[in-house]
């Protein structure tokens, strides 16, 4: 156990950011931090066992590995495995720096919207010029809340238009149950855009994060799929 | 929690008071048009000129306001007193950057693109109206409803055919109007009608064109035309003209 021999570390190990989790060597998790228990809710144990063993240093000792990880909107830059004995093996992983909008949400901009309006209206646009077939998965029950519409429309148009070359589109829009983000110190519940099919362009990824991330929204830009997490803002 | 395939609905015909249409592309346009009407959005609809733009936004949305690009300072005022506007000639405008359409809920209209990557990052919605050459299904619905509205306009008792490739679609719906009632007022015209306008192809031409045989086509092509219509053989034909057989073949030779 961590500080077992002298001072106890754990309350320190806790209140650290980073994510730290100690495996026996059978990858049961002996200890693990505040923060890897987050990050457990979007990652398996054995894959995170996996990538301990696989980035373990040679020999006793600890190794840090410079490397991009994505575990849904938890992003990392690097992650450090240590082992002194063949008993256990610890990894910490190092979140890269969410980049922060300087500027707080303009309330102006925010008007209270329902939210399948700008995606039915969305979806009508896109289909002008691409037969895509649509499967749908809406919540219609879903409250209004406050967005910035034009800039929504406008990053929604563009995503769209990475998969044009998709004959089927899965689209699903929920509240994420039990998640919540910060918005100007307040904790804003999430309403989930989930847009999938087999393959999509990366040519406009980057204005997409951008536009994304002046709304506060956060993005997931996978290989299939494009994520954004919405704070669910009503007053 | 809803879960469905999208199927959008495209009816055959959308008609509204002055606007109709067959093609499912502006078929898509109304329909995205009348999602965003509650919202704070800007779009714009690029097309080539005549192709119906400013009709469809103009009865979509009789109400709004509206500014012409051709008058920077005339939009800048109106986006200043008013939170929904229609803006026509959107590529006219000098200086669209001094724009702000935060907060507002703009319809711009314009004839070509212009600055692609500007209008990217400007509007929410960019539409695409197709000229008329792209809507063939257009083509025919309006051709019926100008032919109605010309045989209206000049109390004709009777109808006029439209056959044969007298559509003039090079200026989209200016030019398909336009061919439309040319092909009435010719179809419609009486003997003193027809002279009238021969006097004055005659005065536009003359002495420059003074060629007695050549101009005399004018005359026995549509004849000779019509009648292999009406009578089917070139025997039938000589014979209720009352011509020689041989004459009327040199002259089916010289202009069909």
């Amino acid at each position: 156990m961590p500080g077992s021999n002298a001072t106890d570390l754990t309350f320190f190990l806790d209140t650290d950011h980073s994510p730290f989790v100690l495996f026996d060597r059978h990858g049961v998790i002996v200890y693990l931090n505040d923060a890897a228990e987050i990050l457990l809710a979007y990652v398996d144990k054995r894959e995170l066992f996996d990538l301990a063993l696989s980035y373990a240093p040679n020999d006793f000792g600890a190794r840090t590995t410079p490397m991009e990880l994505h575990y849904r909107q938890l992003n990392f830059y690097a992650v450090t495995v240590a082992y002194r004995d063949e008993e256990q093996i610890g990894i910490r992983l190092y979140y890269r720096p969410r980049t922060r909008s300087s500027q707080p949400v303009d309330p102006s901009r925010l008007k209270t919207t329902n939210i399948n309006t700008i995606l039915e209206a969305a979806i009508a646009h896109f289909s002008m010029k691409n037969p895509t077939r649509f499967d749908l998965l809406t919540d219609a029950d879903l409250p209004e809340f406050k967005l910035d519409q034009n800039g929504f429309s406008k990053l929604l148009r563009r995503t769209l238009h990475l998969f044009r070359a998709s004959a089927d589109l899965h689209i699903s829009l929920t509240m994420a149950v039990g998640e919540s983000i910060m918005i100007d110190h307040t904790r804003c519940p999430i309403v989930r855009l989930t847009i999938q099919a087999n393959g999509r362009y990366s040519d406009d990824d980057r204005t997409i994060k951008a536009l994304a991330d002046a709304m506060r929204i956060i993005t997931l830009l996978d290989e299939h799929r494009i994520l954004f997490d919405i704070p669910f803002i009503q007053e | 929690m809803a879960c469905y395939d999208l199927h959008i609905y495209i009816p055959k015909e959308v008609r509204m008071q002055n606007y109709a249409t067959r093609s499912e592309t502006v078929q898509q346009i109304i329909k995205s048009l009348n999602l965003t009407r509650t919202l704070y959005v800007s779009s714009i609809i690029i097309g080539e000129p005549w192709t119906g733009k400013r009709t469809l936004v103009r009865h979509l949305f009789p109400d709004l306001p509206t500014a012409d690009g051709h008058d920077q300072e005339a939009v800048e005022a109106l986006l200043g007193q008013t939170d929904a506007l229609i803006i026509e000639h959107y590529e006219k405008i000098p200086n669209t950057q001094r724009l702000d359409f935060e907060d507002k809920y703009v319809i711009a209209i314009a004839d070509y693109a212009g600055n692609t990557k500007l209008l990217d990052e400007t509007f929410a919605f960019i539409y695409h109206m197709p000229p008329l050459r792209d809507r063939p299904e257009d083509i025919q619905l309006y051709a019926d409803l100008y032919r109605q509205e010309a045989t209206r306009t000049l109390m004709l008792d009777t109808d006029i055919s439209l056959e044969g490739d007298i559509l003039d679609i090079r200026q989209n719906l200016r030019s398909l109007r336009a061919s439309i009632y040319q092909e009435v007022l010719l179809q419609k015209g009486n003997r003193d009608a027809l002279e009238r306008g021969l006097y004055h192809y005659f005065l536009d031409r003359l002495p420059e064109e003074a060629d007695y045989h050549y101009h005399l086509g004018l005359f026995e092509k549509p004849l000779l035309e019509a009648g292999l219509h009406v009578y089917g053989s070139q025997l039938r034909l000589a014979e209720a003209l009352g011509i020689n057989r041989n004459t009327l073949r040199k002259k089916i030779h010289a202009w069909l």
